[in-house]
């Protein structure tokens, strides 16, 4: 059991009246690269971040390598410093080169000394292969680039688990196959991975586990073979029959 | 006198027109800051408080504020004394307005930014001081500065108003000028001109500095 990296039991994130998280349970142990997928509005970011702790989650625990992230006086920036979070609009920082953003966590979360960060940093650069692009600023990247330096952001810091909320959805079509090319790379390097997307051939080669969450909680889960060839649940079906339609339009 | 006596004897004054015009915009800014940083991402009853400092301090005319604080503020035993210093009070009323001005100035850059940067700095580990210090601030800077340009050029105008009070600024030298040379049109003429020479280059340059900043960064 020791080898779960993230987990949450029993979580519910609760907007007024509206759940848009519903006692959701899940947990991703070392290596393991989980994929939810799921219709937009059903809570999958939202799911995502409680995961991160960027939100609060209103009732359930989550946990990060054994430690409880939920109860009372936990250090949440020393825990979030240990997650890697990838956004579905990038959200890099404007006035800082690609090279600063990913310097900046080194820096003044790790703590790491200047020389120190720096190399860290263009090596998480050079991962993501945006080396060469160190010293441009964001408005100066294409968008692909910009999400793979949000990668090596995420990155640098040697997360424990890197969570990803769809961070191809928001990049034009021709652009999201560098950033899928990163994230396979990733894949086999074995990094811990969970992330939302609608990638299904990605989702095919390297997910361990797919995920379908709807209406605020997980429907249906299973290996990329359950789903493509015998989904179990009608929704899943429907919901898969229209994205691989989707897919082969484009 | 000759015409360039007359010019100098006006310039005497400029030391101390830029001096209070200086020093007001640094206590605006020293006021301004925190105050939008309050009205953002503080709680309600806080961002109340700021509001009716703001409200106050732009409703009431300069020149209140300042015989306010020289006569009113001034009377009280020791602690209004520093107020009984014309230079003082006239600044320190300059520097409220301005902190009023300037608080509106930064949050509207900080508005502009979004609570997307914040929550990107708060993933990476971030605390909120950290993330208001390395990510919201210089982008708030950048975003304000055509807005700090005109705030600085509203502060020497109405650094004129501290001559009431008598201080010796342009605006009083040039008083003196008209009186003692009994010329009406050239003191106050050449005291116009040094206005505009003070506050449009510099207000046009941080606008166009923090338009193209903007540009180029995609703010």
């Amino acid at each position: 059991m020791t080898d779960i990296v993230l987990e949450c039991r029993k979580l519910w994130k609760v907007y007024g009246k509206i759940a848009a998280v519903k006692d959701v349970s899940l947990e991703v142990r070392e290596g393991d690269i989980k994929l939810i997928f799921g219709p937009s509005g059903s809570g999958k970011s939202t799911l995502a971040r409680c995961l991160a702790m960027l939100t609060m989650p209103t009732k359930g625990d989550v946990f990060l390598t054994g430690e409880c992230l939920t109860k009372p006086g936990v250090d949440l920036n020393k825990a979030r410093a240990k997650i890697g979070f990838v956004f579905q609009h990038i959200w890099l920082f404007h006035h800082r080169t690609a090279l600063g953003n990913v310097e900046l966590a080194l820096r003044h979360v790790l703590k790491l000394s200047k020389e120190e960060a720096r190399e860290r940093a263009m090596r998480a650069l050079r991962e993501v292969k945006m080396e060469e692009w160190a010293n441009h600023y964001p408005a100066q990247l294409s968008g692909g680039q910009q999400q793979r330096v949000g990668i090596a952001r995420a990155l640098a810091k040697d997360p424990k688990i890197i969570i990803l909320d769809e961070p191809t959805s928001a990049l034009d079509p021709e652009l999201t196959g560098e950033v899928i090319d990163t994230l396979r790379d990733l894949a086999k390097k074995g990094t811990t991975m969970l992330t939302i997307s609608h990638e299904m051939p990605f989702a095919r080669e390297v997910a361990t586990e797919m995920i379908f969450f709807d209406e605020g909680t997980i429907v249906e889960r299973g290996t990329p073979e359950h789903f493509f060839e015998h989904p179990s649940s009608e929704r899943a079906k429907k919901f898969l029959a229209r994205l691989i339609k989707r897919t082969r339009r484009e | 006198m000759e015409p360039i006596e007359k010019l100098l004897f006006i310039l005497a004054g400029l030391p101390t027109t830029l001096a209070i015009s200086i020093l007001s915009f640094l206590l605006g800014m020293i006021i301004g800051i925190p105050l939008a940083f309050v009205r953002t991402y503080m709680s309600r009853p806080l961002q109340v408080l700021v509001d009716g400092y703001e409200k106050v301090l732009r409703g009431v005319p300069e020149i209140v504020t300042m015989l306010f604080l020289y006569f009113g503020v001034g009377s009280i035993p020791v602690l209004g004394q520093p107020f009984t210093d014309p230079f003082f009070a006239a600044t320190f009323a300059l520097g409220l307005r301005s902190g009023a001005n300037q608080s509106q100035v930064f949050r509207g850059a900080i508005r502009g930014i979004g609570e997307e940067q914040m929550l990107s700095a708060r993933s990476l580990g971030l605390s909120r001081l950290q993330a208001i210090f390395y990510v919201i601030a210089p982008q708030t800077f950048m975003i304000a500065t055509p807005g700090l340009g005109s705030e600085y050029a509203l502060l020497v105008k109405d650094s004129a108003y501290s001559f009431i009070l008598g201080v010796i600024d342009m605006m009083r030298k040039a008083d003196t000028l008209r009186k003692i040379t009994y010329d009406m049109v050239f003191p106050y003429t050449v005291t116009a001109f040094l206005y505009i020479v003070l506050t449009f280059p510099l207000a046009t340059y941080l606008d166009v500095w923090g338009s193209r900043k903007k540009k180029q960064l995609g703010l």
